[in-house]
């Protein structure tokens, strides 16, 4: 099963966009761990993709793909911004980038998914779960 | 997400109810911008309720510790549910803020 959508770059569409996404998936019977952390990282690539990407246009959508095989969950999600480099991401764990009010989104996509890939200079995140079935 | 607030002594307890997610920090901003203004020296963010929380969530958090800091203030986090508590180990925020499974104790600790 395949997914498409385009989102217009609004951060106040993005709970409900998760909400009608996870409804589509729930014939996976996930667990609610799993739920949890492809809610989480979903969220967190939509808004970097709105806010840093796309710089809150809502006349420039985020591309959304979801690719639905038996025992993985591969999430896309494009915008159309500048790139940015994401090899050199600051560790928001360290000791002196703890008390920082950002930079923990893509920290987080990575420790909650399974597998995390950027490609078009940073505008395009693929994120993988291997599915655990209840 | 709901927001309840009481006073326990001197203490301004904050509850929340639901999801803390790019929709409802700013109301939990809101909520912490009148326990500045009100000049409330000790803070306690019950999350007993809380059922989600995403990184703006955090950064409202932080936001509040490092003002309530300025200000000679102290904040305390309790009651975490397991994927809460989850998301602050993962991000190592447990080593910035005082965080108790109950809100007794996080009570009894200021």
């Amino acid at each position: 099963m395949i997914i498409n959508e385009k989102i217009p770059s609004r951060l106040g569409l993005i709970p409900d966009f998760i909400h009608g996404f996870l409804k589509k998936i729930k014939h996976l019977s996930l667990g609610r761990d799993d739920i949890f952390s492809i809610k989480l990282a979903l969220e967190e690539a939509l808004v970097n993709a709105i806010k840093h990407g796309n710089k809150m246009n809502p006349g420039i959508a985020v591309e959304f793909r979801a690719d639905i095989q038996d025992n993985r969950l591969t999430l896309q999600v494009s915008d159309k911004g500048d790139g940015f480099d994401f090899k050199s991401i600051p560790d928001p764990t360290a000791q002196d980038r703890l008390v920082k009010t950002s930079g923990r989104g893509i920290f987080l996509i990575k420790k909650l998914m399974d597998e995390v890939d950027f490609s078009d200079c940073g505008r395009t995140i693929k994120m993988i779960k291997f599915i655990h079935k209840v | 997400m709901k927001i309840t607030q009481e006073k326990i002594n001197d203490v301004a307890v904050c509850i929340l109810d639901g999801e803390v997610d790019i929709n409802t920090s700013p109301e939990l901003r809101k909520a912490c911008d009148l326990l500045i203004k009100n000049n409330e020296k000790k803070v306690l963010i019950d999350l007993s309720g809380a059922t989600y929380i995403d990184s703006s969530g955090l950064a409202t958090i932080i936001e509040m510790f490092q003002r309530l800091k300025k200000t000679g203030g102290h904040l305390r986090l309790s009651s975490m549910s397991e994927k809460v508590k989850n998301v602050f180990e993962i991000t190592k925020l447990y080593k910035l803020f005082e965080i108790f499974d109950t809100r007794d104790a996080a009570l009894k600790d200021f």
